[in-house]
């Protein structure tokens, strides 16, 4: 167990840059997640962390050392990949003893480890197969073990649920979880599933392009993103997004939302170069409720577009006044860039919501297509973000 | 694809008589080998002989020296075989896993290889193992056999080792193997069928050649592999038929014994390295 | 000692893993290329390295362009690759559209026809010159049975005979290794495509053009290019067969190199030869690759 400190590390693939200026502190025994879309070079820093790929730049230290050009057999790591990798070759017992017999540990320690490891895992019945003869959930519980019983200083963890199916996913997240409570041991895991991201770290590093875009623990980074990016990575469904034009208006800080003036708590001179423009404003569909008698809350009246019912939960597209859409089809207002709004608005479930945005009601009773509704929001949930840096601004 | 009983009358009226006219060689050859010489000689040509000659196995073995040729063909196909694997091999494992800048002229290259002809290069290696006195040597067919293996095991070897995932040698690096420790003791094994069947298809490339054979070994008898000695059977004027077919049976034996026992793996080593 | 584990240096491995390959196809492959070039240019009989270089020349070419001798070879090899290769592709493509069905017996059927394949090239002579033997051969007596000649060829003192003799030991032997590579691209080709079609009411006859062929061509290009580089190139077949006879009549470009070397022993002229050959193989195959540029 120990501390990770990564440092200034680049990388780059001959002309095209990978990994820009990467820094970070991990403390003994946390559980960090390395998160973000395909291409953001999650899985390229984590192999520079096991030493699979040189660093351009930059230093490494675990523990003490500086493991930058260290051998990944001497740098006390284990790895738990995505394909499992388990050796076609040798049964369950000879894999998880791998490592160790690398090492020279006698056989009789090694068989010892791996009995532990096996019932930790619960595969103590499965020592003498071999891993075509297992399941994906068995296997994967394999390279788990054959990570455990070398008792390393940390863990690299390569998107390892990513190929199991949804169900088994969930249960083996919680495994993992479980794992990490019980151990104790750093461990560095790597995903693109958000939902992974947010229920299994201590602190989430979401990546993109190759640059770190926000570290913080999950709740710092579901209710305050500090881009624009974050804010519509992180959650399912994701942040709606809109525009309107901000104005300040008697030393107070107004916008034009769903055709009223909804007052935030900003102060003025830090947005006082947007007077007049317009900004991206984001709200959560779990901030979106049925209209109450609670006169604090912005209410709207909206058309309801598509229910998608999930039993207890319903999502629900309603409509945003054409004013607030994030996509036009007439001329865009240049603060707004037409690259912004596609990129806000491009994927599956955001195509819908170029003109609709999505609430998430609990338990509202029967609602229909088509039906008038209203709805309600605190503005404090409110997120503001400038248009060109697309930095958040509350 | 589903056959009905119609397709099925139909296939068989043709696969039948078509195995039968394709096989009909080989099976000349064994009818050819225990017949007598004079009922060779007959007309119409007998499609079973009436006093089948086993026993021309057994002459032939004992008055040429088919033991001797069978032996020194496995040898040198033993000798060329190993010097092209350990060549190729490792060769393949890294145009299979590493960017090797010139990689690209060494695929050109071996592409250029294999549309040399043997007629070509013979003279030149003639040359050159004159001057090293190897002519006569078994040592001038192994070689010159392994310019005819590299080029495709080479090939073949790189087809297979791209099938293998390369997490296979990350995760036993991690588990503290250096790399080429990662390629022995992980990657060479799960590659096993890979290369035994490129390593048979070069046993029988190199059991096939007779070019270099008859340039090299004619002037040393006790070296002639067997397609060598099987040519000198023929004669410009006289051939003994029975005698030769027996011999030239007895030399394509293990051949086809390897062919028929392993003929998945053979295939897919041929297409696994062509598919590229 | 270099620890090629450390990530920085892994790439050397790469390098070091190639080198012995490197070494020894320059030495066996590269360097005697450059040798024969160079025999090329010389008047040279029998070729000794150790003996100081004859003077240059580019008579041995002059010769070789203005010889009949060399031209008839080209000939003859341009018609061997021809007519085998179609004949290999025909035979080749059958028996593996017919393999490919599902029938009891097919594995035996599979293995049956590509049997072939594993008899060594010497041996199949050795079975087809006793097959065209003039007086007591099978083929001869079957032709006169079945009335297509009136009396006993003899194919290989004929000169249109011998070509008809290392034709059909040719193809016999080469079919099979276009019936594999055919039966491995058809057997990559997804049921969903046939049942598409069917659904879509294509007949047999249409499912095969127009689905079969197509997906085959990459397959089909492959093979082509191997099969032409083998019949120019081949030796033991027409050497053991016929020796480049009779009058020349099946002398390939392959066979005329190896006559004039070791024949004659005029190394220098039939390097020229079979520099030339290479030249012809290379650019031909070129021309065929470019068409097929993916798969290569």
């Amino acid at each position: 167990m120990a501390r990770i400190h990564i440092n200034h590390v680049r990388k780059s693939f001959g002309h095209v840059q990978v990994l820009n200026d990467f820094d970070l502190e991990i403390e003994d025994g946390e559980f960090v997640v390395l998160v973000g879309p395909s291409g953001c070079g999650k899985s390229t820093m984590l192999k520079i962390l096991a030493g699979l790929e040189p660093a351009s730049a930059g230093t490494i230290h675990i523990g003490e050392r500086d493991v930058t050009d260290l051998a990944p057999g001497d740098r006390d790591i284990a790895m738990v990949f995505q394909n499992y990798a388990l050796y076609p070759h040798l049964t369950v017992a000879q894999n998880m003893g791998f490592g160790l017999k690398m090492r020279g540990m006698s056989r009789s320690d090694i068989a010892r480890r791996v009995e532990v490891a096996s019932q930790t895992l619960g595969i103590e019945h499965l020592l003498e197969r071999r891993p075509r003869e297992l399941s994906g959930g068995q296997r994967q519980r394999v390279a788990l073990g054959r990570a455990i019983v070398r008792e390393p200083q940390a863990f690299l963890m390569d998107e390892p649920l990513s190929n199991l199916d949804a169900k088994l996913r969930v249960h083996m997240r919680a495994e993992i979880s479980a794992l990490h409570q019980r151990l104790g041991v750093t461990t560095v895991y790597v995903t693109h599933d958000q939902i992974e991201a947010m229920t299994m770290a201590n602190r989430i590093v979401i990546m993109r392009d190759g640059s770190i875009q926000q570290i913080a623990d999950p709740d710092t980074m579901f209710s305050r993103p500090k881009n624009l990016f974050v804010a519509g990575f992180i959650g399912s469904p994701g942040m709606n997004f809109m525009r309107a034009p901000l104005r300040i208006e008697a030393g107070t800080v107004m916008l034009d939302l769903f055709s009223q003036k909804v007052s935030l708590l900003i102060a003025p001179a830090a947005v006082s170069h947007l007077a007049g423009q317009e900004v991206i404003v984001g709200l959560r569909p779990e901030h979106l409720g049925a209209a109450s008698e609670n006169t604090t809350n912005v209410q709207f009246e909206t058309r309801t577009r598509l229910v998608e019912s999930l039993g207890g939960d319903k999502y629900v597209f309603v409509d945003v006044p054409p004013a607030n859409r994030m996509l036009r089809e007439a001329a865009q207002t240049p603060a707004i860039t037409a690259n912004t709004a596609q990129r806000v608005t491009t994927g599956a479930e955001e195509q819908r919501r170029g003109d609709s945005i999505i609430a998430r009601l609990i338990n509202p009773g029967r609602l229909a297509a088509g039906a008038t509704i209203r709805l309600e929001f605190d503005p404090r949930h409110l997120h503001v973000f400038d248009p060109h840096s697309e930095l958040t601004i509350a | 694809m589903k056959v009905n009983t119609r397709s099925l009358l139909w296939i068989y009226a043709v696969v039948v008589p078509l195995c039968a006219l394709l096989i009909f060689p080989i099976y000349w050859l064994f009818n050819t080998a225990i017949s007598a010489p004079d009922q060779l000689r007959q007309l119409p040509p007998s499609f079973w002989p009436d006093a089948p000659r086993w026993e021309v196995f057994a002459t032939v073995l004992r008055e040429r020296d088919i033991v001797r040729w069978l032996g020194n063909s496995t040898l040198v196909a033993l000798g060329s075989v190993a010097l092209s694997m350990s060549v190729s091999v490792l060769a393949g494992y890294s145009l299979s896993r590493f960017r090797v800048r010139g990689a690209g002229a060494l695929g050109m290259f071996i592409l250029t290889a294999k549309m040399l002809p043997a007629t070509l290069l013979v003279i030149p290696l003639f040359g050159i193992f004159r001057t090293f006195d190897l002519i006569g040597s078994l040592w001038s067919v192994i070689l010159a056999h392994a310019t005819l293996i590299i080029p495709f095991s080479t090939w073949m070897l790189k087809g297979y080792f791209d099938t293998i995932p390369r997490e296979l040698e990350q995760a036993a690096m991690v588990d503290g193997c250096s790399p080429i420790g990662a390629m022995v003791r992980v990657v060479l094994p799960v590659a096993t069928p890979g290369l035994a069947a490129t390593a048979l298809y070069g046993f029988v490339l190199s059991w096939s050649d007779y070019a270099y054979a008859r340039t090299f070994l004619t002037s040393a008898q006790d070296n002639w592999t067997a397609n060598l000695g099987l040519t000198t059977m023929k004669g410009d004027y006289y051939t003994n038929w029975g005698d030769i077919s027996a011999a030239a049976i007895l030399i394509t034996l293990p051949i086809v014994v390897i062919y028929l026992f392993l003929e998945r793996y053979l295939v897919g080593g041929l297409t696994a390295g062509a598919e590229k | 000692m270099f620890d090629l584990a450390r990530p920085s240096r892994r790439h050397w491995l790469g390098y070091l893993l190639l080198a012995p390959a490197v070494l020894l196809v320059a030495a066996l492959i590269v360097y005697p290329l450059f040798v024969s070039a160079d025999l090329s240019f010389q008047n040279v009989g029998i070729a000794r390295l150790d003996q100081p270089r004859k003077a240059f020349t580019t008579n041995n070419y002059a010769h070789l362009f203005s010889s009949p001798e060399f031209w008839m070879a080209a000939w003859v090899t341009l018609k061997l690759v021809v007519v085998v290769t179609g004949c290999c592709f025909v035979l080749g493509l059958g028996t593996a559209l017919l393999v490919n069905q599902k029938f009891r017996g097919r594995s035996v059927a599979r293995l049956l026809v590509a049997l072939p394949w594993a008899v060594p090239e010497v041996v199949a002579t050795v079975i087809f010159v006793w097959l065209f033997d003039s007086s007591a051969g099978l083929v001869n007596w079957l032709l006169i049975k079945v009335g297509l000649v009136d009396q006993m060829i003899n194919w290989l003192s004929s000169t249109s005979g011998a070509f008809a003799a290392v034709t059909t030991t040719m193809v016999w032997k080469g079919y099979p290794f276009v019936s594999i590579m055919a039966l491995a691209g058809l057997q990559s080709i997804p049921d969903d495509f046939y049942a598409a079609a069917k659904v879509d009411g294509a007949s047999a006859w249409q499912r095969l053009l127009y689905i079969t062929l197509p997906s085959l061509k990459p397959v089909i290009g492959v093979t082509l290019v191997l099969v032409m580089l083998w019949v120019f190139r081949d030796f033991s077949i027409i050497y053991v067969l016929t020796g480049g006879g009779p009058l020349k009549a099946t002398q390939t470009l392959a066979i005329m190199t190896y006559e004039q070397a070791f024949g004659f022993f005029k190394m220098g002229y039939a390097s020229a030869v079979g520099i030339v050959t290479l030249v012809i193989c290379v650019l031909a195959s070129m021309a065929m690759m470019r068409r097929a540029p993916d798969r290569f």
